[in-house]
This record gives C-alpha cells, sequence and structure tokens, in this order.
C-alpha cells in the first residue's frame, strides 16, 4: 500500500515536470516561429523597396533622357514645342524624388546620394535653360551657348553616374540584408524540426506513463474494491462492524455490518450519535458515556467497553466497542472504533463461569469430606483404640485369652483403618494443596528425608548414599514425602539377611527421549533414578504399582495400603514430571524420578 | 518442691478425651492438678479470671467449636501474662507443614493423639517431664519444641 | 524490776518470718516448725536477702544434702555438655562417680527418685538442648554438632535428636529461622549466648 502510494506520488511529480518542459518548449517554438515570420516579411519588404527604388531612378533618368533629347531636338530644329517638356521635366521630377526619399526611409547613405543627386538634377536642368537662353532670344552668344551645352552633357553624364551609383548602392544594401536574414533564419527550419521530434518524444514517453500509472490505478483501485469486499464478508462472519466519528463536523460513517448488527439494512438509518445511544441497554449508556470520557481524557486511552443493546426486532445482544482516538490526514479529529457482537462468548462465559463456581463449591465440598475423613471419621477410630489398649491394659487378668487374642485382632483392624484413612487424606492433600515452587537444595531434602527415617534406617542396618543433588524448583515438602515414601518403600521390601543398600543417582537428560511424555516447552530434565538391592518385582508390574490401593503382596506380609507409591506418582505429576519403576525379581528395584530442569 | 501438684489445663471438645486425659494424667508419677475446659473460648475467660492460678502447661485442641486452637494460641502467645505458659497441642494427626506452622506461632509442643492408653501416659509423662526441666533447670524456652 | 515471759517457740518463728518475708516477692506456706515451703520458684538473689535476713536471728537455712547432691550431679553433666574438648569421651557414669565420690549406682538411684528422670536421659537432654543452641546459631553445620557433641555419626546424632524432640534437626533449624523471622521481620536471628543460666534449685 505504501509502495503504491509513493509511486503515485512519483508519478504526479513526473507529470508535472513533462507539463512545465512541455510549456516551456511550446513556448520556445512559439518565440522561433515568430522570429522567423517576422525576418521573412522585413525581406520581401526590402526587395520590394529595392525594386521601387530601381523604377523610380529608371523613371528619373527616363525623365532626364528625355528632356536632353528634347533640349538637343529643339537647338537643331528651333521647334518651341521641343521644349515644351522642360516645364513638365521641371515639375516631374519634383514627386520622383520625393516618393524616392520615402523609399530610402532612414537610410542615411541613400538619403545623402539622394540630396546630390537632386542638386545635380537642379543643376543640369538649370545649365539646359541657360544654355537656351544663349542659343535663342535676345542674349544669344554662341561662345557660351556651347560652353554650356558642353557642360550640360558634362552634367548629364555625372547624374547618370550618380544613378548607376545609387543603384549599385541600393541592390548592395539589399545583397547585405538578404545575407543577414538568410543567416538568421537557415537554421530555423532545423531548431523547430529538433523540438517538435523532441517534443514528440516527451509526449510519447508521457502517454506510457500516464498509460501505465492509470493501469497500476485501475489495479489498485481493483484490489480496494476487494479489500472492500472482503472486510464487508469478515465483519459479517465475524459479526463485527466499523465505524469512524468525525468530530469536528459530528458526522459519523457506519460500515454496512453495522446496521446488520443492529437488525438494519445497510443505511436504512442515518448514522449519529443520538441514534446508537437509542439502541443502547438504558442501564449500560452511562457505562458508554463514562468510557468515552475516559478516551477523550488523554490520547493514549482507548476506549473498551462492553454493553447490552436492544435489536430493531427487540433481541438482546452483547456488544464489545474497542475505538480510539486518531487524527486524520488533515489533522481532523476522528475516533475509529470496532463494534463486536460478542453475545456468544458472553454467553459461554456465563456457562464457564457458573461451572466454575460449581466446581468451586465441588472443591470446597470435597475439602470439608477431607477433614471430616481426617478429623471427625478418625476420632471416634482413636477413642475406640484407646479405650481397647486400656482395657487390654487394666482388665488383662480377667480376660480369658481367646477374647484378648479378639482384642488384638481388633486393634490390627482399626489401626489399619486409620492409617488408611491418613494415607487416603494425604493423597488427596498431594492432589489438592496449593502448588507453592521453591528453589531448593535436593541435597538437603534428601537429608531431611534420611532424618525422618533415621530410625528405620538404623534399625534395619540400611546404607543410604546419593549423588550430589543439584538445586531445582521444586515443591519442598512433596519431594521430601516422595523421598521418604520411595526410600520407605526400598526398607519395606528389603530381602531378609541382606544389608538394604539404596543409592539415589542423579544425572541430567534432555527431554526428547521421554517426548511421548511430555510436549511442554521443558528441554531439560532431571533423572533422579533410587536404585535398591531389595527383592524387586516382575517388570510386568511396572505401571501397575503406581495405581491407587494396588499392592504387589498380601496383607499379612507387608502392612500398608498401596498408597504410597500412588502420591509418589502425583507428586512428580505435579512436579511436569513422571516416575516410572524397574524391577528384577529378587535383585532389586530402581525407580526414576524426572523433574524438569 | 516436687511435691507440688503441677497444673495443667486441657481444652478439647470431645468428652472422651477429656476422660482420658485427665485418667492418664491420674495415673503417671507426677502429681497433677488437671482442669479441663470443652472450647476455645471458655479457656480464655476461664485463664482471664483475675483470681485464678495460672497453669504451668496449657494442652490445646485444634479443631475446637466457637474459638479454634489455633486462635487460642494466638492470643496466649501475644498475651504478656500467658506468654510464658508452655503451650501443647493436642490434636489428631496434621502434616508435617501443619505442625511447623503451629510451631512457629509460638507452641511449645505438638502431640498428635495417640491410639494407645499407655502411649498416651508415656507422652504426657515426658512433656511434664521436659517442662518441668526447662522450669528448673533454666533451659532456653525458645527452644522448647517436642513432637509426638 | 524483772518480767518473767511465757513465750511458744514456734508463733516466735512464725511472727519472725513472717516480719522478715513481708515485702519480698515470694508466696510460701509453713508446713510445720522448721520448715517453709515456696510456692513457686525463688530467684537466688531473693534467697540470698532471705538468708541474711534470718542469720540475724540465728536461723539458718539447712540444705538438704540430698538435694545438694543431685545439683552437684546436675551442674556436673552441664560442665560435661558444655566443655569445649571432645566432650566426655568417658564414660558418664565414671566421671560421675570419680568426680562426686559416690558410686554410680547410689547416684542413679537419688537421681531419678527425685528428678523423675534418669542420668542418661538429663545427659541427652542437655546435649540435646546444647545440640539446639549449636544449631540456632547456625554457627556450625550437622556434621560439626555430631562431632562436637560426641556422636558417632550425623544419623546417630539425627535418630536422637528425633527421639528426643520428635523433629528432625533440619525441621527444628527450619522453625527456629521461621520464628525469629516473624518475631523480628527483616532482622537476622538474635545471637544466642551458649551457656544456659543454671537456675539452682
Amino acid at each position: 500500500m505504501f509502495q503504491d502510494l509513493r509511486s503515485v506520488f512519483t508519478s504526479s511529480f513526473f507529470l508535472n515536470i513533462i507539463f512545465v518542459s512541455t510549456l516551456f518548449l511550446l513556448i520556445f517554438i512559439s518565440g522561433i516561429s515568430y522570429r522567423y515570420t517576422t525576418a521573412l516579411t522585413d525581406s520581401s519588404r526590402l526587395v520590394v523597396q529595392s525594386r521601387k527604388t530601381a523604377t523610380e531612378l529608371g523613371h528619373l533618368s527616363s525623365l532626364l533622357e528625355e528632356a536632353q533629347s528634347r533640349h538637343a531636338a529643339f537647338i537643331l530644329t528651333g521647334d518651341t514645342s521641343l521644349i515644351r517638356p522642360y516645364l513638365h521635366a521641371g515639375v516631374k521630377t519634383g514627386p520622383v524624388l520625393q516618393s524616392l526619399k520615402l523609399l530610402a526611409g532612414d537610410n542615411s547613405q541613400q538619403i545623402q546620394h539622394l540630396d546630390t543627386l537632386s542638386r545635380l538634377i537642379g543643376h543640369c536642368l538649370d545649365l539646359m535653360a541657360r544654355t537656351l537662353e544663349w542659343n535663342t532670344g535676345l542674349a544669344a552668344d554662341q561662345a557660351r551657348f556651347k560652353e554650356s551645352l558642353m557642360l550640360g552633357v558634362k552634367e548629364m553624364e555625372r547624374i547618370r553616374v550618380k544613378i548607376k551609383d545609387m543603384l549599385d548602392f541600393d541592390s548592395m544594401h539589399l545583397k547585405v540584408h538578404q545575407d543577414i536574414y538568410g543567416r538568421e533564419i537557415s537554421l530555423s527550419p532545423l531548431y523547430i524540426l529538433f523540438v517538435m521530434l523532441f517534443s514528440m518524444l516527451v509526449f510519447i514517453f508521457a502517454y506510457f506513463r500516464i498509460n501505465k500509472d492509470l493501469k497500476l490505478e485501475k489495479a489498485n483501485n481493483e484490489k480496494l474494491l476487494l479489500a472492500n469486499e472482503s472486510m464487508n464478508h469478515a465483519e459479517e462472519i465475524g459479526e463485527f462492524s466499523s465505524w469512524q466519528w468525525h468530530l469536528q463536523t459530528n458526522a459519523f460513517d457506519f460500515s454496512d455490518n453495522q446496521y446488520r448488527l443492529l437488525g438494519y439494512r445497510p443505511f436504512e438509518f442515518e448514522p449519529n450519535l443520538d441514534k446508537f445511544l437509542e439502541f443502547v441497554h438504558p442501564e449500560d449508556r452511562h457505562k458508554l458515556k463514562a468510557a468515552r470520557r475516559e478516551m477523550f481524557s488523554g490520547p493514549q486511552n482507548p476506549l473498551s467497553v462492553d454493553f447490552r443493546i436492544y435489536r430493531k426486532d427487540g433481541s438482546l445482544r452483547y456488544f464489545r466497542s474497542i475505538a480510539k482516538l486518531f487524527t486524520d490526514g488533515d489533522r481532523r479529529p476522528v475516533v475509529i472504533g470496532i463494534h463486536w457482537d460478542i453475545t456468544h462468548q458472553h454467553l459461554n462465559r456465563l456457562a464457564l463461569e457458573e461451572r466454575n463456581l460449581e466446581l468451586e463449591q465441588s472443591n470446597k465440598e470435597l475439602a470439608t469430606f477431607n477433614h471430616i475423613a481426617s478429623h471427625d471419621l478418625q476420632e471416634p477410630l482413636r477413642i475406640i483404640q484407646t479405650y481397647v489398649s486400656r482395657i487390654i491394659d487394666s482388665e488383662q487378668a480377667r480376660i480369658s485369652e481367646t477374647s484378648q487374642g479378639y482384642f488384638s485382632r481388633i486393634l490390627a483392624a482399626l489401626s489399619r483403618m486409620r492409617a488408611l484413612i491418613n494415607d487416603l487424606l494425604l493423597y488427596s492433600r498431594t492432589t489438592k494443596t496449593e502448588k507453592v515452587f521453591q528453589l531448593s537444595d535436593l541435597n538437603q531434602i534428601f537429608e531431611n528425608a534420611r532424618q525422618e527415617l533415621a530410625q528405620v534406617l538404623e534399625d534395619k542396618q540400611a546404607e543410604l548414599s546419593s549423588d550430589p543433588l543439584p538445586e531445582a524448583k521444586v515443591i519442598p515438602f512433596q519431594i521430601q514425602q516422595m523421598f521418604v515414601n520411595l526410600i520407605g518403600n526400598s526398607l519395606k521390601f528389603s530381602r531378609l539377611g541382606v544389608k538394604p543398600r539404596i543409592h539415589l543417582s542423579c544425572s541430567e537428560v534432555p527431554s526428547d527421549p521421554y517426548r511421548e511424555h511430555h510436549t511442554g516447552p521443558v528441554k531439560k530434565f532431571y533423572k533422579l533414578t533410587l536404585t535398591d538391592n531389595g527383592m524387586g518385582f516382575e517388570q510386568q508390574y511396572a505401571r501397575k504399582i503406581f495405581d491407587l490401593f494396588h499392592r504387589l503382596h498380601g496383607r499379612d506380609e507387608f502392612t500398608g495400603s498401596g498408597i504410597g507409591l500412588s502420591i509418589c506418582k502425583k507428586i512428580a505429576e505435579n512436579h511436569g514430571g513422571e516416575i516410572t519403576a524397574e524391577g528384577r525379581p529378587g535383585e532389586g528395584a530402581a525407580f526414576t524420578i524426572l523433574l524438569p530442569h | 518442691m516436687q511435691n507440688l501438684p503441677i497444673s495443667v489445663l486441657l481444652a478439647d471438645d470431645d468428652e472422651d478425651d477429656r476422660i482420658l486425659f485427665q485418667e492418664a494424667l491420674n495415673e503417671i508419677k507426677f502429681k497433677t492438678e488437671v482442669r479441663t475446659v470443652g472450647d476455645g473460648r471458655s479457656l480464655m475467660e476461664y485463664l482471664n479470671r483475675p483470681e485464678v492460678k495460672l497453669p504451668q502447661v496449657i494442652f490445646l485442641d485444634l479443631n475446637m467449636p466457637l474459638k479454634s486452637g489455633m486462635e487460642c494460641l494466638h492470643e496466649l502467645k501475644s498475651s504478656a501474662r500467658f506468654g510464658n505458659i508452655a503451650v501443647a497441642i493436642y490434636s489428631t494427626s496434621a502434616s508435617e507443614e501443619d505442625i511447623e506452622e503451629t510451631f512457629v506461632r509460638g507452641a511449645n509442643v505438638y502431640i498428635r493423639k495417640p491410639d494407645d492408653f499407655n502411649e498416651l501416659k508415656r507422652i504426657l509423662e515426658k512433656v511434664i517431664t521436659i517442662n518441668w526441666q526447662y522450669h528448673t533447670s533454666g533451659l532456653n524456652r525458645e527452644n522448647f519444641l517436642l513432637s509426638f | 524490776m524483772n518480767l518473767y515471759l511465757k513465750f511458744e517457740v514456734n508463733s516466735l518463728f512464725q511472727k519472725v518470718l513472717e516480719n522478715e518475708l513481708k515485702g519480698l516477692p515470694v508466696s510460701y506456706t509453713v508446713p510445720g516448725p522448721g520448715e517453709l515451703t515456696f510456692h513457686e520458684l525463688v530467684p537466688d538473689e531473693v534467697l540470698e536477702a532471705i538468708r541474711a535476713r534470718l542469720d540475724q536471728y540465728g536461723i539458718e537455712i539447712l540444705e538438704n544434702p540430698k538435694a545438694v547432691l543431685i545439683q552437684k550431679i546436675k551442674d556436673a553433666i552441664i560442665e560435661l555438655v558444655y566443655r569445649e574438648d571432645s566432650l566426655a569421651r568417658c564414660k558418664v557414669s565414671v566421671y560421675l562417680s570419680e568426680r562426686l565420690r559416690f558410686g554410680y549406682g547410689y547416684l542413679s538411684k537419688l537421681f531419678s527418685e527425685s528428678t523423675f528422670t534418669s542420668i542418661e536421659n538429663y545427659l541427652i537432654l542437655q546435649k540435646t538442648e546444647r545440640a539446639k543452641h549449636l544449631i540456632a546459631s547456625q554457627a556450625l553445620t550437622f556434621t560439626e554438632i555430631a562431632w562436637k557433641l560426641n556422636y558417632s555419626s550425623v544419623a546417630h546424632f539425627s535418630t536422637q535428636f528425633k527421639n528426643t524432640t520428635g523433629l528432625t534437626p533440619t525441621a527444628f533449624q527450619r522453625i527456629i529461622n521461621k520464628k525469629r523471622a516473624v518475631a523480628a521481620p527483616g532482622q537476622n536471628g538474635v545471637q544466642l549466648s551458649e551457656h544456659p543460666v543454671d537456675n539452682a534449685f
């Protein structure tokens, strides 16, 4: 999502660059085109001007030649009609010079030329007039006439040269300017072509780029649609809904499922706070308000509150609302939250709680029963025992031997019953007592067990030894109980005439070989093995001996309730470990305890 | 001095136990003066009477109506007047943990009620003897702990 | 002028006792002439004060030779138990008869008659008491204590300790530690003086 956003951003940035550069290119092209056109116009105007100048100059020269020729013809013929054009010529050169002046514009050289020319023309015409005077009329003077005639011809020649100069100058001027323009505009088409090609490239690139972005956007849109769709489905399946509350506008957005959870069709009503509160169970509204206050009291306080609502059809549902205050992209505060229909969970929890309560109750009853078993049940038994012992003692002389035998049997049965009750109590206590684990030195616990059994060990002349034991997190009393029971068991089943040797060995083992028993996270176990050289047992009973009340021997051979090893098993299980037994008849037995590291 | 009877007080709600206790004390070689009460409340009421001569040993059953032996133990041990009286818990079997607990709370003796009359006599005699030894030989009372 | 007085020695004796014992923290009865029975144990200094007060009347406290002998036996046993060199590697019977110059049989009978316990039991009691002190002081291991008190092994020591007190040495230590923790939370146990105050009787 983030990646997409970035690509979109870079794409719009790229488009901006393309737009700006294209704009510049277009301005550049326009500038060049304008200059090109202007240059062309200027050039053609210059050509026209030049042509006109040439024409006018030709006109001027033809006018002068005509005047000269008529002058000459008058002199030869004396026909006055021939000199009429004088008058005309005098008139006609004016406008021509005027238009030439216009054509010259601000070209100072040409104007200079023109001034010289008009002076020469004036001079020439003047000469011609004087020549005529000296030829005819009152002041005819042959010599002067000849001289001025000669002068006139010379003057005429100078005019012609001047005109030719002017023509040359004009064409020179034209040529220079044409060259300049030519240089100026000869590169323009190349520029334009190049720029055009470049623009085309840019456009093609932009096209592909935009096209790609569009495709991406389309794909994203589809993804978004899909996400929306799956969100909608998820909300339906998970029985939850999402909503937003825009605080500035106080507007609410509900997801489709919000309406459904309330028993409506999507957008069936206008979502707002008051409308929603109408659904909430009246007793729970204050709860919701308090939670809302709590949320607004600190920026890190999410709202989480359970309440009841009534659906459109009046059915009661349990909702959980979880929400948090955010700020949106424009830094406007918005509360985003979900509603979760927890009716099932809530009802399940209620049922569980009820069951828990029942369990607690029955546990309490069990504890009471244990108490009765330990105290009230034993009490009368003990009283009977004491009175019987008192009778045997004080009335010994008066009781028959048979009756004394009966009495001792009564006492034996009574003490068996008490032992049984005691052991049962011990067993149930092992099951139910609070499990307080302490890091304890197993050596110390083993020593305690030895001390507890000191008398029996001495009576049996037994040898009890152990490897150095580790420290472990255990319930010390229970482990001691287990040691006492196991050692006691070994002592009880020692072989007649064989000095009992009992040894507790210890090693660390990984959990792998015992995986079938343990799937917990425990990696290592302490393996404690108590080996004896007693009577042992058939391996087929290895599991059975841990069963409650299971005995391998008759009551007459060995006393015991058959609970001791069951207690050991319970204790091992309490520690997340286990106990196994291995027996070889007539050789001995080994009990292996695994305790989590 | 040995000829003065040793005064002993028993609080037990079981009448049979009270009878057996009294009979057992009558049969031992110590001269004793026994008084029995049926529950914890009467025990404390009796002891708090100003004219009463305080006993040397109090035997306390733990399970008693109205006020349990544990409560009595606490009251006795937190009082300056009774603090020095030896307290023997006289109760049905309990776990080692429970027994340790009563010692920690100040009991001096823990007697699991025996199921043999001679055994009861033996125990009571021993308790009285040892208490007497502590009394007469100036032994450190803090260390007076006995368990049967 | 002469006056002739008639007096009753017993009443006089009784009056003297009454006057002299007034103000002393003792309660007593006079069972017969020349006998005084205290209801409780009388501390030494009070006994000494009584002795001094009665002395001015020429009344002398006669000590019971048997009681004195029993006290001597007890003292000897306590001395034996608290002696620092390896405790009485000799037999207690030999030790006592040598020390008190009486036959052991006589001593034993006398002791049992007046103390309700045998010399052997008294020795065990005193040894156990010393063991308790040593355990409570936590300075020594059980092995060291067993050696110090002349037991053949820790097992033997543990067995006798359990037989005498009903508790294993470890349980005893645990209880004492807990008791101290309850009595003075946050403090470690008070160091106890190892020697008992011998309250002569």
